[in-house]
């Protein structure tokens, strides 16, 4: 099990490896001088140069590169050509949003979805079957922008149940600490913004859930009538076990395995959407930094964001593997 | 021994009445019919067949792939694949209960503890995300208020039995740490964990290597004899159930065609399909030049209602009412008093127009001019029946010299020679069967 | 010589070319009978002829406004009600399914050729050279799918060419790991042993017995991936990374613009809202029904 993990973990090197190099060619093959787009196209070229030698970018392309990978060991993704400010610095500010968004997301992907393809599974061609496949069909074909734009317009402009935006309400001053406002609104004491907080989590996680949550249904569905026919299932019911025991121990414990490994494949998509989400949503989260970014061409900020996001997933995806080897026996002891 | 007329089952009230211990059999079968439904239609797949089983008692059932062998004991398991497979009619009687009306927690208690089944192939009928303690436990505890402790020791002695090295240790492996053959012994201590009545194996060494096979099926023999748990043995082979079995089914296209004990099967084998399953097969015995003959075409289409004898298409000695009448299953001397278990079981077969000793040592009929009947709706010349059954078989199976006309008429004094010899079911027993 | 004269090249294994035909025709009569897909092909055909008759079928410029009041309400003469400057939304997002679909399909096509290349050459030649492919394919598949194709048009500039580079290139590692994947588990398949067992050269046992086999499971990604496609470039407009031209009709952007009137104008996210999903919902359906046509033991 040691083994599988640290060979899973040496497995990372190339592809860490491999994007660093791209995207250090992302700001180094810029079509035109990064210098000259930080300072504009009208700057003086004395500014210029001196703005290249800053950067470096009058070094060796190669040893650029290693400055580049330097920096990045010592978790330094350098400064926002824009405002100056620390990229990890930012980084952690925003952080947390996408981290409570998403988790939120997945939660009401799997929370529900396991459950609806269990039921589904049930009668397959029954009634409620056909429904949930409908549902997941036109779940895995909705984009989350459209989706978003529809819930805000029933819950929050409509109905007036649910906001329409934000994190929190900012008239209710809670102090930032650990920018998880679920965590800070406990810390501070205060039930009503906890309560308001949530409130806002609502719809922008349906929306970014409701991509996760087809799939996963769709999938718990066929997992669950795959192994529902497997013989030792019926082994199970020869041997004179309860249906629930039989469901719980011999399908579930087996149905699991594919789905773990979806739950795991959907946080690049839910990091992704969390991008487009946040921008429906006024989410302050990584994914509206990003964009922000983009809007103000603020390569360094792009860079080291989308570095961020594939760690990320890679590390999720580890954790995912190690979790589907620990559930599988098969994989555990080899 | 239970002596009876089928298809009447067995009245339990009627037990101790001949002075008999047991004079209700420990399972009885009656007149079981399994249709699956599916997308492509209804599949016949057991049509009504009868048999008992007494205690103790070990019985064969062979067939080629299809006929019905593993539906047949799903159903009296009730585990049938839902919602597909149903149980249309007919009685399963377990000491004189009937298995088909109990509630599902009612067949639970019995599963597992009084009929037990083992699986055709252990590298799949094993949970694989549980360990053999785990498995063996719950089976264990699902019937038996007792400890874990308890539970494992008993598991520790069960895999002693079977043979199983360092019993203790391999009880925290999981399924896929043993070879095939180590996990058809964990499924035979499985089975045999609470003491059952009745073993069902469904083809257990099919899926092993040959050098196991007679390991596995030693085990089973041994273990069966040893608890007196009485077993069916299911199985394509011949040669397998010789050995094992006390008593033998033929099963055909979901039909029981002929039924023996073991002894009696092998030295008048009298149903078509028999003659052609042992004609089929290179006997051990044999010095090697001893002709084949292959079973020509397919087993019946399972999506048409049978009509008639289902072997008809295939058979060398059908006669014209073997394509609209189905022969039932009848004493081969045409006795009406059946003995339905034991080793002075009555020999019963299914067929219109039994071959003789000769011609089932031969494995044709041997008959002056005989020529198998032409499907109905046909002219008698137009010989060829729609791909079932090649020509050249046909010619194979007829008699040596014989004229190859094809307008030869059907040879009714012989049918009728049959008939006076007494080989040939009542019309009442036939009847009653449809 | 004698072994010469049954050089590998002439031995003809049937098994395969009947195998792969007869494959694609069963897969077609099953394709018939599955309604999901029917449905699925009749919604992809109202896209694509919306999009090839635009011009005939709208009965408005996309690009005229003041048509009548800003944010006019659905009615009789504008189905879909009028924009911010008085436009016919109907006819913009008619006008929208040219791009979407033009975008859709060229940027799936090109993912597809170039993954496809790169899984047959992994899948095919193995080795050194398919560990640095699939390695690469990895980096790619590392940063999540449409971030992928939005640091791409940060970098390349906003364009419509731009846009199918980088949903191509989003797709492309995605189609790779699919083609190698197959091909691999098609070496040790019976046939590709049979082919190899009278001596089938190894170009020839790629390009006739295997490919065609390993491309089934790629055509249905594609067909999926058309449905992603669509919404990925949407995407990529409502975030503004649209058309260069804000005016193009392009169904995200004009969702954008609709954000801005949520309160005013609700309806104006319905037209390309309802007309986005129903292009994905058709090519979900129609690779959902491949799929299950190509492999019928998926089918319950
Ligand atoms: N789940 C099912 N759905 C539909 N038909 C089935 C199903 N299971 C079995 N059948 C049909 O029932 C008939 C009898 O099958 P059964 O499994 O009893 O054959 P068998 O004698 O055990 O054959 P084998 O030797 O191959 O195990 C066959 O025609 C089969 O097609
Ligand atoms: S002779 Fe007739 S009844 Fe007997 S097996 Fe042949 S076809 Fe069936
Ligand atoms: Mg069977």
């Amino acid at each position: 099990m040691i083994k599988y993990i640290v060979r899973r973990l040496l497995g990372a090197i190339p592809v860490l490896f491999g994007l660093s190099i791209i995207l250090f060619a992302f700001i180094h093959l810029l079509p035109g001088d990064p210098a000259a787009t930080i300072l504009g196209q009208h700057a003086r070229p004395e500014l210029v140069d001196a703005m290249r030698h800053r950067l470096g970018l009058d070094l060796p392309l190669w040893q650029q590169y290693l400055n580049y990978v330097g920096d990045l060991l010592h978790g330094d993704l350098g400064r926002s050509f824009v405002n100056n400010r620390s990229v990890v610095d930012d980084f952690f500010v925003r952080f947390p949003g996408t981290v409570e968004l998403t988790l939120a997301a997945l939660a009401f992907a799997v929370g529900l979805g396991i459950p609806m393809g269990r039921w589904a599974a049930r009668k397959p061609q029954s009634f409620s079957d056909g429904f949930i496949t409908v549902v997941s069909l036109v779940g895995v074909s909705i984009p989350i922008f459209v989706l978003g734009l529809s819930l805000q317009y029933v819950f929050a402009v409509q109905l007036h149940i649910l906001p329409a935006s934000g994190r929190i309400d900012p008239r209710l001053q809670v102090p930032y600490t650990t920018n998880f406002l679920l965590i800070d609104t406990l810390l501070a004491g205060r039930p009503d913004a906890f309560v308001d907080s949530l409130r806002h989590l609502v719809l922008p996680a349906i929306a970014l859930g409701s991509i996760p949550l087809a799939i996963i249904t769709r999938i718990t569905r066929a997992s669950v009538l795959d192994v529902t026919h497997e013989d030792y299932v019926r082994t199970a019911r020869a041997k004179g076990l309860t249906e629930k025991r039989v469901d719980g121990r011999h399908i579930m414990r087996n149905a699991w395995l594919p789905v773990v490994t979806v739950i795991g494949l959907q946080v690049g998509g839910l990091l992704a959407g969390a991008v487009i989400t946040e921008t429906v949503f006024a989410w302050n989260g990584v994914g509206k930094w990003v964009v922000e970014a983009i809007e103000a061409h603020d390569y360094f900020v792009i860079q080291s964001s989308i570095l961020i996001f594939a760690l990320i997933f890679l590390l999720v995806n580890l954790v995912v593997d190690i979790g589907y080897a620990f559930l599988n026996p098969r994989i555990r002891y080899s | 021994m239970t002596t009876t007329t089928p298809p009447p089952a067995p009245a339990p009230t009627a037990a101790g009445a001949a002075g008999g211990v047991a004079s209700v059999p420990l399972l009885s079968v009656r007149d079981l019919v399994v249709r699956f439904r599916t997308q492509d239609g209804t599949i016949y797949a057991v049509n009504g067949i009868d048999f008992d089983l007494a205690e103790g008692e070990t019985l064969g059932i062979v067939g080629e792939s299809g006929c019905g062998k593993s539906v047949t004991n799903l159903a009296i398991m009730r585990l049938l694949p839902k919602p597909a497979g149903r149980i249309e009619r007919g009685r399963i009687l377990l000491d004189g209960q009937d298995l088909v009306v109990l509630s599902e927690s009612e067949i639970r208690a019995i599963r597992g503890r009084d009929v037990a089944m083992i699986f055709q192939d252990p590298m799949t009928s094993l949970n694989p995300v549980l360990t053999i303690e785990e498995q063996m436990v719950e089976t264990i505890r699902a019937h038996r208020t007792t400890s874990k402790e308890e539970a494992r020791a008993r598991a520790i002695e069960l895999l002693e039995m079977v043979g199983i090295p360092k019993p203790e240790t391999r009880l925290k492996a999981f399924p896929h740490q043993f070879s095939g053959g180590m996990r058809q012994r964990v499924m035979i201590a499985m089975a045999l964990a609470l003491d059952p009545r009745l073993l069902i194996a469904d083809e257990p060494t099919t899926a092993l290597d040959v050098t196991i096979q007679a390991q596995i099926l030693e085990i089973l023999a041994r273990l069966a004899t040893e608890s007196g748990t009485a077993l069916i043995l299911i199985t394509h082979d011949l040669g397998v159930v010789a050995g094992m079995t006390k008593r033998i089914n033929v099963m055909y296209a979901g039909f029981v065609v002929e039924s023996a004990t073991t002894p009696e099967l092998f030295a008048l084998p009298s149903h078509p399909y028999t003659i052609g399953l042992l004609h089929s097969i290179p006997r051990l015995d044999s010095d090697g030049d001893e002709d084949l003959i292959p079973i020509e075409g397919r087993p019946p289409d399972q999506r048409v209602e049978p009509v008639g004898c289902p072997f008809a298409p295939r058979c060398a000695w059908r006669i014209d009412d073997c394509w609209s009448d189905n022969p039932g299953l009848a004493a081969i001397d045409g006795r009406a008093a059946v003995v339905m278990t034991g080793p002075a079981a009555t020999h019963r077969i299914a067929c219109f127009n039994p071959p003789t000793h000769d011609e089932a040592l031969a494995g044709r009929p041997l008959r002056e001019g005989f020529r198998p009947a032409p499907p109905p709706g046909t002219l008698p010349e137009d010989t060829g029946f729609e791909g079932l059954g090649s020509e050249e078989a046909l010619e194979a199976l007829e008699p040596q010299g014989a004229e190859h006309s094809p307008l030869l008429p059907r040879d009714e004094a012989l049918l009728d020679a049959g008939r006076d010899r007494g080989q040939y079911p009542g019309d009442a027993d036939r009847d009653s069967h449809r | 010589m004698a072994t010469k004269a049954a050089t590998p090249a002439t031995v003809r294994v049937p098994v395969e070319s009947r195998a792969s035909r007869g494959l694609w025709r069963d897969a077609l009569v099953r394709l018939r009978r599955n309604r999901p897909a029917l449905v699925g092909l009749a919604c992809i055909a109202i896209f694509v002829f919306v999009a090839f008759f635009a011009p005939w079928l709208a009965q408005y410029d996309p690009n005229k406004g003041g048509l009548g009041k800003t944010f006019e309400p659905p009615s009789a003469a504008h189905w879909a009600g009028l924009d911010k400057l008085g436009r016919d939304e109907l006819t913009r997002v008619m006008y929208g399914a040219r791009i979407s679909l033009v975008v859709g399909v060229v940027s799936v096509t090109v993912g597809l050729t170039i993954g496809g290349l790169v899984g047959a050459i992994a899948g095919g030649v193995g080795g050194r050279i398919d560990t640095i492919l699939m390695r690469i394919t990895d980096v790619f598949l590392a940063i999540p799918g449409i971030l992928l194709a939005i640091g791409i048009v940060a970098w390349l500039g906003q364009g419509l060419v731009q846009i199918m580079i980088a949903v191509a290139v989003a797709n492309a590692p995605i189609f790779a790991r699919i083609l190698r994947g197959s091909l691999l588990s098609l070496r040790e398949a019976e046939f590709v042993t049979a082919a190899r067992s009278v001596g089938a050269s190894r170009t020839r046992l790629l390009l006739r017995h295997m490919l065609p086999n390993a491309l089934t499971a790629l055509i249905v990604a594609a067909t999926l991936a058309l449905a992603t496609a669509i919404i990925d470039v949407a995407g990529l407009g409502f975030l503004g990374l649209g058309p260069p031209d804000p005016r193009t009709a392009e169904w995200g952007t004009m969702l954008t613009d609709s954000t801005e009137a949520l309160r005013r104008a609700p309806w104006l996210i319905f037209a390309p809202g309802i007309a986005i999903v129903i292009s994905a919902i058709g090519f979900n359906l129609l690779g959902d029904g491949l799929r299950e046509s190509l492999d019928p033991r998926l089918k319950r």
